[in-house]
């Protein structure tokens, strides 16, 4: 056994153990749980960067250790990360639940860098339940009992349903293929694609990843969980693990191979009706955190474009996207965070005046909606351009054009975003915003990686490239 | 890396960026520095522009100042900026209009930092746009010169300003939906694996339906930032919210992009598209020239009429697109410049004048010539040029588009002289309206326009004289790129 290729998970895992003690301690200590997490997941990035050169199998092969896992294990660290960044005021979690909160993510964080490396389908399903499980309970932790428990409940209702469906797919998947390992599939897979069975199988077993990512239909749990969870939980469901769930996606389509027609039409049909129900669903909602949770179903269906290429193209095109959108929609919830300083729901008519209380944060919100709506120089603009330009190539023209279509419809309410920021001015004058210095750094930074990132994109595209084709 | 001497080009996008950063770390309470700030970099822009126009080298012609870094090797993308004759006199223009536009906006008071940045960011794109040789940065610049408009129409602007800003908005990014498909379609298409502008034209690159599929694409998506007859609605609501001298760059500058784009972009790479679909360019052209005209006829708001004037005058600029001939793209061009230098100066005009008496109803004014005797001068020689007499720039523009019309299309040529009446009665009729007849009392203790106030309205009428009386000047530097360009056609 080579356990050093296990050495971020296990970091994790201990990492989750300290909570674990420390949640043990009879008094809480907020500022104390806080700069424990913070320090260890900023060494957390650190070890995954360390990593992120190696190769290897583990675990009778069923655990893959590739460039492809490791960009994304940075990536996931550097989620969890920027989330205990943003926990400095932990309002809507009660003060003896902080060091489970922590807990939670970082188990969570683990769960999901296992999930990125797994090669064997049930090592996939285990650190799928894994990772969900630990969402549950964190939606419901929030203070406020009856919106975090109705969330987590809906949450984890939907969760187990979509998993019992995915588990019959597998067993058809294996009842077609006896190949359970992903590296058999590979082989076996692409000859066998044009019967229904192997279809259908594939199939239920795509729905596990799609509820993650939040694709139509199965979306319909999203918008309730990112009103309910709390703030931060919201941030690192609709970042960190909106990253993992594209991973695993990606590595699933990888198998197939050139893809069969029929999945590429089902994908074709699900990008299409995810965008377009993302965005509409979006222009209507007032509540900022249920309006990105629209968004989120949307970019599902952009990041489902990339995939659906089935090309090492589009998938690098799909890694350039994570990392996009991790990134961006953090920047999006940091805005939150910070204006809902009393750990509440946030309301568009909240932002108003923004630009006053805070130039800084009124700032990263536009760039950060400019980036959502995928508007050049940045890097959610590079992102979507990777993406089509991947399509086009297999020939999805009208599939490109209705995704633009969709980028205009999202604009108008990413616009309504910021004129509430720089427009409307407040019923009653509000105090400027307390941002901290360091909060003030990090937001600055965001701001900055999303542009240079987006006009500089050369290496980070090459290290997508590169990812993509340790995939096969 | 390549350059020939000193990058002059990406010297004005350095500037405009510059400015930019300067503007933003600037403390707010500062309006005074930060005004002067704007005009000092925004000057060194105007010089640049103006240096680049006489510096080019119209014996050797094709493209000159040359800046080429490879981007993006991967993709294909590169940093590739040059002039020619096609684009300098946009440059001119942009150069002049930014200046000036930076100075309209003199007295304003509300929120000074933001408005500048965004300003600047806006004319970075422009700038960028319009110096591009590469597929990839002209869709970039053409987006960033977009997004900015919105929170300068929405924050500063003015009449029914959050419908105006948002319809602009949407309309113009639909435009780039169309656009972006069609850039990925023929960049995939060629199968070169490159953005560059000079290697896709190369004629075989791409067949025929090809370039007809392109084409009508790039034609709509380009077509709706040109104002292009029946995807022109944003633009008089646009820029009647706008602020004045967001108006000024908008009307004078950005609609331009649209044109500039549908010739570089469209033309360049797709000859064969334009030639099909030349003959429903005139017709939708000639409706405009022709409903722009008419529907001026009946506006009661100042701005309004200037919109939907330059609808009128967009159109003579797609008609002069269409004729497929050297005398059609000179023109045009002419047209794009003069109707840019024009508009921005009808703009500046009517600005001054809200400023002081807070309406643009034509009905409320009245007798203006006589309270602000220097101002009107402005407003009206604006409206002259317009209506198109010699003398001042854009009659040149027209006068061409309109030979090389008759020549191709008689009937839809003959209509759109027709339009020219009636735009110049809707012309006089606003003149007489709002600077003639009786004084309104109520604006008798007005000022008139101030010498320093003026240095905008003044470097504005001054350049539709000089190319008014010489349009040589212009003639012979579009004149280096369009005759080789229709050589070249097969």
């Amino acid at each position: 056994m080579k356990w050093f290729l296990f050495y971020p998970e296990l970091y994790y895992f201990t990492g989750g153990m300290v909570f674990l003690s420390l949640s043990m301690l009879k008094q809480s200590n907020p500022r104390r749980d806080y700069f424990a997490a913070m320090f260890l997941a900023a060494l957390g990035v650190l070890v995954c960067l360390i990593n992120v050169n190696q190769e290897g199998f583990l675990f009778l092969k069923a655990y893959r250790v590739d460039l492809f896992s490791q960009v994304f294990k940075v990536m996931l660290s550097l989620g969890l990360f920027l989330v205990i960044c943003i926990c400095s005021e932990l309002k809507a979690i009660a003060e003896r639940h902080h060091p489970e909160f922590y807990l939670l993510l970082f188990v969570c964080t683990m769960a999901m860098m296992m999930l990125v490396s797994s090669a064997h389908i049930l090592t996939i399903y285990v650190a799928l339940e894994l990772s969900s499980y630990s969402l549950y309970v964190l939606v419901a932790l929030r203070r406020d009992e009856r919106m975090g428990l109705e969330a987590g409940i809906k949450y984890f209702l939907v969760g187990i349903f979509v998993s019992a469906v995915m588990l019959l797919g597998v067993a058809l998947l294996y009842s077609a293929t006896q190949a359970t390992y992903l590296a058999d599939m590979i082989r076996v897979l692409p000859g066998a694609l044009d019967s229904p069975l192997v279809v259908i199988g594939l199939l239920l077993t795509l729905c596990g990843f799609f509820f993650k990512l939040a694709v139509f239909p199965f979306h319909f749990w999203a918008p309730d969980v990112y009103q309910g969870a709390a703030n931060q939980a919201t941030a690192y469901i609709a970042t960190a693990s909106k990253v993992a769930a594209i991973a695993i996606l990606t590595r699933m389509i990888a198998v197939t191979g050139d893809g069969s027609i029929y999945l590429a039409h089902v994908l074709v049909i699900l990008s299409i009706i995810s965008m377009t129900v993302g965005n509409l669903a979006a222009i209507v909602q007032k509540d900022l955190k249920r309006l990105l949770a629209y968004s989120t179903v949307a970019h599902a269906g952009y990041v489902l474009i990339g995939i659906l290429s089935m090309s090492t193209v589009g998938y690098s095109s799909v890694i350039f996207y994570a990392m996009a959108l991790l990134v961006m929609k953090f920047t999006a919830f940091l805005v939150v965070v910070k204006v809902a300083d009393d750990g509440s729901n946030l309301q568009m008519t909240q932002l108003a005046g923004l630009h006053r209380r805070s130039p800084l944060l009124a700032m990263a919100l536009m760039v950060s909606v400019f980036s959502l709506a995928g508007l050049p120089p940045t890097i959610g603009f590079t992102g979507k351009f990777l993406v089509f330009a991947a399509a086009m190539e297999k020939g999805y023209f009208t599939l490109v054009l209705i995704a633009m279509i969709n980028v205009v419809i999202s604009l108008y309410y990413y616009l309504l975003i910021l004129k509430a920021a720089y427009l409307q001015e407040p019923a009653e004058t509000q105090a400027p915003l307390h941002v901290s210095p360091p909060v003030k750094i990090l937001a600055g930074l965001l701001v900055c990686v999303m542009v240079v990132a987006g006009i500089f994109p050369r290496y980070l595209i090459e290290l997508a490239s590169a990812a993509a084709a340790a995939l096969n | 890396m390549e350059y020939t001497n000193f990058p002059y080009l990406s010297a004005i996008l350095l500037s405009c960026i510059v400015g930019f950063l300067v503007i933003l770390f600037m403390p707010e309470e500062r309006k005074m520095q930060i005004k002067w700030v704007s005009a000092v970099f925004s000057g060194i822009t105007l010089i640049l522009s103006v240096y680049l126009f006489l510096a080019y080298d119209k014996a050797q012609g094709g493209l000159q100042f040359v800046e080429k870094v490879p981007w993006v090797e991967s993709l294909g993308i590169t940093y590739f900026n040059a002039a020619d004759g096609f684009n300098l006199p946009m440059l001119l223009l942009t150069g002049i209009v930014f200046f000036t536009g930076v100075l309209t906006m003199w007295e304003l008071e509300n929120r000074v930092k933001e408005f500048y940045a965004f300003y600047f960011l806006m004319v970075t794109a422009v700038f960028g746009l319009f110096m591009s040789m590469d597929l990839f940065f002209i869709f970039i610049w053409y987006d960033v010169s977009l997004f900015p408009m919105y929170l300068l129409i929405v924050v500063w602007g003015t009449t029914r300003k959050e419908y105006g800003a948002m319809k602009l908005t949407l309309y113009l990014l639909a435009g780039s939906a169309l656009v972006l498909p069609a850039i990925i379609y023929l960049f995939v298409a060629s199968g070169l694996n490159t953005f560059d502008i000079t290697l896709l034209m190369r004629s075989g690159t791409f067949t025929p339906y090809q370039q007809k599929f392109a084409f009508i694409l790039f034609y709509i998506g380009f077509g709706i930032l040109a104002g292009v007859w029946p995807f022109h609605t944003w633009s008089p609501v646009g820029h009647v919210a706008a602020p004045h001298g967001v108006s000024m760059v908008h009307a004078g500058v950005l609609m331009k992009i649209g044109g500039f784009a549908i010739l570089r972009v469209g033309i360049f790479l797709c000859p064969e598209g334009w030639q099909h679909w030349a003959q429903l360019m005139a017709v939708l052209a000639t409706i405009g020239i022709v409903y722009g005209a008419f529907v001026g006829l009946s506006q009661k708001d100042l701005k309004y009429v200037i919109g939907y004037s330059s609808v009128s005058h967009m159109g003579i600029v797609g008609l002069g697109l269409s004729t497929v001939s050297v005398d059609g793209l000179n023109g045009a061009v002419f047209q794009m410049f003069a109707h840019g230098v024009m508009t921005a100066l009808f703009f500046s005009a009517v600005g001054y004048i809200y400023d002081r008496t807070h309406t643009k109803v034509i009905a409320e004014l009245g007798g203006l010539s006589r309270i602000m005797p220097v101002a009107s001068t402005y407003f009206i020689v604006a409206a002259m040029a317009s209506m198109g007499i010699p003398c001042l720039a854009s009659f040149w523009g027209e006068l061409m588009v309109f030979i090389a019309a008759f020549k191709t299309y008689p009937v839809r040529g003959a209509l759109a002289v027709c339009a020219l009446v009636v735009s110049a009665l809707f012309m006089l009729r606003v003149v007489q309206g709002t600077f003639y007849g009786p004084k309104n009392e109520k604006y008798e203790h007005l000022a008139d326009v101030s010498l320093a106030l003026g240095i905008p309205r003044m470097i504005l009428l001054a350049v539709l004289v000089i190319f008014g009386l010489f349009p040589s000047l212009m003639f012979d530097m579009i004149e280096t790129a369009s005759i080789p360009f229709m050589n070249g056609l097969p």
